[in-house]
């Protein structure tokens, strides 16, 4: 759909505001003719009757509630006008907003955090420039003119067919001057974007500049990019005001016109035309100031448009941005399927309809699956394990083994290129995605706090908790102790990477958020990485005693929070290379036994010979 | 008042372009009424003429007509492309200004705010500044002149004519611009903090959206984004609706000017103490003369938000460095020593030090480790020693220099960190590395991460060193980001190596390769480790032992298990109880 055409699509939003800001407009109209009008009658017989104040007392009188009626008319305009901008914008936002969270972390992973917050704010804002202006204006400038040229043409059809002659070439000129503008916007909003996401990149990574010395070096690259960007909006501004000037000469050209031949009529004069234009009908002072009054009003609606112009190019360069954004379909949840039986292979995301039915804590299975983020590169190549109802089940192996995949697809994030996961009896790819996702606690290996007080952060998953339970969570996740001492305990405000706190507090807010969330699937990744001997000890108590009655996922690298693992996962190139619990592992002559002696080479480092437990014993 | 005044003296550098700005719209204004006024004047005069059969020069003021629509046109676009050129510049310089004085804030300062919020003041608010100067300062100064200039023009003809018109111009240019100044103060404030919120919402829901899809709480964060979105509109809403009422006002204002002029005109007329011609020209001239100030009450409805965006701006650019820099040149000390002395830091609003008498040392070329739980003050060591923040006790010196004696970005320049958290910027990988060093070459940028460990892994990408790393790296794993930051502190090549946590959250295989990695970074250069894992320390030279902020035990690697076990199981059994 091509920009335009999306943008009249949102009109049904506008709705009624929009059509009371085109009457509204029509009345402001309507009202300039009767004002010309009567001023005109006015200031004729002054002028030429010698009547005072008591002759045209009623005139002035009806004109004083002109002038009060036309004062209502313009700020019921633009309060309506307003509006109708208004239902447009909530509603897109939102609409964009929602778009981007069916299109997940897969599809955001590829776009500029910056760029989106400038389309969900400014961006929106730009729309109104379209609805609120640009669209009234339009239908403006088919009705007033128009409804000018029937008062005018019977008063003097010289003035007319001057109007009628110049008329056209506004709009034109507009266009010649407008097809430019429409690649200018484009660059001034890519360069807006860049803008933002250089600044909030900047912004998050400040500390990491320093730290190079390059903070100051950036200094240079802010002056760029903001010149940059005065540079593009000036190149837009330049022909919009350039626009403005050729609508205001022509306007002006048509009043200077028409006044002339008002003028020259009115004084007699015989005018420097051809003999048979100078059959010209005669005009009295009343028509000529009425016309010459009238003649602002006539270019007015067209030169207005020709403003607004401006606008509908803002609001497309923003709009085609959201059209990017809200063209994308979410990823197919499930591709053709090499042994599928079932109809789920064209399906689309989100959907699977069905309802998880297995009773928790349920067991999972994956059937050889397959899965590459691009062409010809295989992330997962045939991966099958199951993981039995309640079982504590680790994830080990190097980085890119695909431990992290496997995860991203169980969250619904990534959907399998071929092959199945099963949920207890049930296909992941049938399930609707957010019933399936209320089953699951995650702690990913950079957990992120959001804005709001630590026991929000801790309530994510279950807003309605009471802080008895969010007490408990944090207890449980060996947090308690450090929120308790902050000067406002739970309701201390965090930021977002939980600004003031380490690592490791930040992980044991997430693993509260996890507790909380009494989750029949708990999948943590590197949850106990960040956290001191001590502390991962404690936690992991906690852990233990989270996976009562619930399946465990853990992704782990550091091998002591592996070993009380029912089964061990050895991942190596996207396979199961070799499973089995701690002690078969390690008396095999695997993988996962070079691991362990790895471990225990690893030097100069922080390996794993220190072993809690052991000290524990002493 | 405040701030306008500073305000004003950040646009100082424009007053050049500001009074060529002022004099080109005076000159437009001026043009636009007489061409209306002369216009009047022009066809009244025709038709009184031709009635009356006499004769009139009609060449001058159809000549003046055409040159006042010329200079009209030609003088608005003169004048918006100057004073917007002007506030363009200006404002393209504040951003840059306001960078300069944000970035020595980070990181101790800038901990309270989200990168949202500061988003918003670098753009948003920085942009709402060129109200100020295309709305406000220009218009106000045009208007004022314009208003006497009216005035006398009116008094030529009659005292009357003069206050009356006067009279309407202050209503329309000053009564209400004071009255919509007032209505748009708390929806402007309000703007702008809604707008730093929504910006945080949005990244919040953008880069948080994994976390919050699993738990359930993306529905929330939408809602979130539509209620601020709502709020926001809902006072640009207000503010829409006063500007409608002003805008009437103006209107109201101008006709009802004509009005009264009408009626105190037409006697003068009937009585010929007026010409009839000169009644059309007064009429015509007190509508145009309304242009003056009928930009004035948006103007002003539109500082409030420009006056929020100036508090904001300057409530970051008022923030004290948490150190100061020195106005000497930094020390060139030719050792490379660590030396911590008596040292104590509290952050602010805690109610107990981080750390507290912290003596170390750590002799050139040799290696130390601070090892201690969560929290115990081992990473405040590393702050004070960068120099986000300054002790509140003892010293710290660099090869005998202490480190108040350096300029923050010379002494950062002698020191490299490998830490747990590698920021990656959104660009690519070869320029994620030159940020360590801008002129290194390729070959040399290979060589780095041939060291590092992870050549291999960015020439097998389609892109290699080209390959684009995605926001905050999110294409990379967690072990691929830190070999990058070892790369880039290779290509630092930086006397003093900090490592905070360097393999934590990493598979064996990958930390010993990283660990043969630091091996070869560590080599010739001075190494502070921080550390929660007190084992397998034998490669380092001394031990440092820390909890709750204080020395517990010091000495080779030996003295860790027993000292930590102490202090690591009294804090446990404290956290359990």
């Amino acid at each position: 759909m091509s920009v335009n055409a999306w943008l009249k699509s949102h009109r049904p939003l506008a709705g009624a505001a929009l059509k009371r800001t085109i009457g509204f407009g029509v009345g402001q109209g309507l009202l300039a003719i009767a004002q010309a009008w009567l001023l005109a009658l006015i200031l004729n017989a002054v002028i030429f009757e010698g009547a005072g104040l008591t002759e045209i007392g009623h005139l002035m009188a009806v004109l004083l509630g002109l002038f009060l009626v036309r004062g209502v008319t313009v700020w019921l305009g633009e309060r309506s006008a307003f509006q109708a901008a208004a239902l447009v914008r909530s509603g897109l936002r939102d609409q964009v907003f929602r778009h981007l969270q069916r299109l997940g972390p897969r599809y955001l992973a590829n776009e500029r955090s910056g760029a989106l917050v400038e389309m969900l704010t400014k961006g929106i804002d730009d729309l109104e420039g379209y609805y609120a202006r640009f669209l009234p204006a339009m239908t403006l400038t088919m009705i007033l003119p128009v409804v000018i040229l029937v008062v005018v043409f019977p008063a003097d059809w010289v003035a007319g067919a001057v109007m009628l002659v110049t008329a056209p070439l506004i709009p034109l000129f507009m266009i010649l001057i407008g097809s430019s503008a429409q690649s200018k916007n484009q660059r001034q909003w890519k360069e807006l974007a860049r803008m933002s996401s250089h600044f909030l990149d900047v912004i998050q990574g400040l500390t990491t500049l320093k730290l190079f010395g390059a903070s100051r070096r950036e200094a240079d690259e802010v002056a760029r990019i903001s010149n940059a960007y005065r540079s593009s909006t000036m190149q837009v501004l330049r022909v919009a005001f350039l626009s403005s000037a050729v609508l205001e000469f022509f306007a002006a050209i048509g009043i200077a016109i028409i006044a002339v031949f008002v003028g020259f009529r009115l004084y007699g004069l015989v005018m420097p035309l051809p003999e048979w234009l100078m059959a010209l009908p005669e005009i009295t002072y009343l028509q000529g100031l009425f016309i010459l009054m009238l003649a602002p009003e006539f270019y007015a609606p067209l030169r207005n448009m020709g403003i607004q112009y401006h606008a509908r190019m803002a609001a497309a360069a923003a709009a085609e941005q959201m059209i990017r954004v809200l063209d994308t379909e979410p990823e197919a949840r499930s591709a053709p399927d090499a042994n599928a039986t079932q109809a789920t292979a064209t399906e689309q995301a989100a959907s699977g309809h069905t309802q998880l039915q297995a009773p928790r804590p349920f067991g999972l299975r994956f059937q050889d699956v397959h899965f590459s983020y691009e062409e010809g590169r295989d992330a997962l190549c045939g991966m099958d394990f199951d993981v039995p109802a309640g079982a504590r089940v680790a994830l080990v192996g190097t980085s890119g083994a695909g431990k992290t995949t496997v995860i991203n697809l169980l969250l619904g994030f990534l959907s399998p290129t071929s092959g199945r996961i099963l949920i207890g009896e049930q296909a992941l790819s049938d399930l609707d995605l957010e019933d399936w996702r209320s089953h699951l606690a995650w702690v990913p290996q950079q957990p992120r706090l959001f804005q709001g007080t630590i026991g929000d952060n801790i309530r994510l998953g279950r807003p309605d908790a009471d802080i008895e339970s969010v007490r408990a969570a944090a207890r449980r996740a060996r947090a308690a102790e450090f929120i308790e001492a902050l000067p406002a305990g739970y309701e201390n405000l965090v930021g977002e990477r939980g600004a003031g706190l380490s690592g490791g507090q930040i992980q044991r807010i997430a693993l509260a958020r996890a507790f909380l969330r009494d989750a029949p699937l708990v999948i943590l990744d590197e949850a106990t990485a960040n956290l001191d001997p001590e502390s991962e000890r404690l936690v992991q108590e906690g852990i233990e005693e989270l996976a009562k009655g619930r399946t465990l996922l853990v992704v782990a690298h550091r091998l002591a929070t592996v070993r009380r693992a029912d089964r061990i996962l050895v991942l190596e190139s996207g396979r199961v290379a070799e499973s089995g619990t701690h002690e078969t592992l390690s008396a095999s002559n695997g993988i996962y036994a070079r691991m362990i002696a790895a471990y225990g080479q690893t030097a100069p480092g922080q390996a794993d010979v220190w072993n809690p437990e052991q000290e524990n014993d002493r | 008042m405040k701030e306008l005044l500073r305000l004003w003296s950040l646009f100082r550098p424009y007053r050049g372009w500001m009074i060529a700005g002022t004099l080109i719209a005076l000159l437009t204004l001026i043009a636009n009424v007489a061409l209306m006024a002369l216009a009047g004047w022009f066809i009244t005069a025709m038709a009184v003429a031709g009635v009356a059969g006499v004769a009139i020069n009609y060449f001058a003021p159809a000549a003046l007509i055409r040159l006042s629509a010329i200079v009209r046109t030609a003088g608005r676009y003169a004048e918006r492309l100057v004073n917007h050129e002007a506030t363009f510049r200006l404002i393209a310089e504040l951003r840059v200004w306001f960078y300069r004085h944000l970035e020595p804030l980070a990181p101790a300062r800038l901990q309270q705010y989200h990168s949202g919020d500061l988003l918003s003041r670098i753009r948003a608010d920085i942009d709402a500044l060129d109200n100020l100067y295309v709305r406000v300062l220009v218009p106000v100064a045009v208007a004022a002149i314009s208003a006497v200039l009216f005035f006398v023009f009116l008094l030529l003809h009659d005292p009357l004519l003069a206050l009356s018109g006067l009279a309407f111009l202050l209503i329309a240019g000053v009564a209400l611009p004071v009255w919509s100044q007032g209505r748009g103060q708390a929806p402007g404030r309000r703007l702008a903090e809604d707008e730093a919120e929504l910006r945080a919402a949005v990244i919040d829901g953008v880069q948080g959206m994994a976390e919050l899809t699993i738990y359930g709480a993306n529905e929330r964060q939408s809602e979130r984004v539509n209620v601020l979105g709502r709020r926001l509109i809902a006072d640009q809403a207000r503010l829409s609706s006063d500007h409608g009422v002003t805008q009437a006002a103006v209107g109201l204002s101008a006709s009802l000017s004509l009005w009264v002029l009408l009626w105190l005109a037409i006697p003068m007329v009937h009585d010929g103490t007026l010409m009839p011609p000169q009644l059309a020209m007064l009429a015509l001239f007190t509508l145009a003369s309304f242009e003056a100030v009928a930009p004035l009450p948006q103007a002003f409805q539109l500082l409030g938000r420009t006056l929020a965006a100036a508090r904001r701006i300057f409530a970051i650019v008022d923030t004290e460095p948490p150190v100061v820099e020195p106005t000497a040149p930094s020390p060139r000390p030719e050792r490379f020593d660590i030396r911590f002395r008596g040292v104590g830091f509290s952050y602010p609003g805690a109610a107990t030090p981080a750390v507290a008498d912290i003596d170390l040392d750590v002799p050139q070329g040799t290696r130390a480790a601070v090892v201690g739980a969560t929290g115990s003050g081992k990473s405040t060591l590393f702050n004070l020693l960068l120099r986000f923040w300054e002790p509140d006790a003892g010293a710290i010196s660099i090869g005998g220099h202490s480190i108040t004696t350096f300029r923050g970005d010379d002494l950062r320049s002698h020191i490299a960190v490998v830490s747990q958290q590698t920021y990656l910027f959104d660009t690519t990988i070869r320029e994620n590395l030159q940020i360590a060093a801008p002129e290194a070459t390729q070959e040399a940028i290979e060589a780095a991460c041939r060291v590092a460990q992870i050549h291999d892994f960015i020439s097998e990408l389609p892109e290699g060193y080209g390959t684009w790393v995605g926001e905050t790296g999110v294409r990379l794993s967690g072990g691929q980001a830190r070999r990058i930051a070892v790369a880039r502190a290779l290509l630092k090549d930086a006397p003093i190596l900090l490592l905070d946590e360097p393999t934590e959250g990493l598979d064996a295989e990958t930390e010993r390769s990283l660990m043969q990695a630091l091996d070869r970074l560590m080599v010739g250069r001075t190494v502070l480790l921080i550390t929660h894992r007190p084992a397998g320390l034998d490669w380092v030279d001394r031990v440092l032992v820390l909890d709750n902020g204080r020395e517990v035990a010091r000495g080779d690697s030996k003295v860790i298990p027993e000292a930590t076990q102490g202090a690591l199981l009294r804090d446990a059994a404290g956290a359990v109880a």
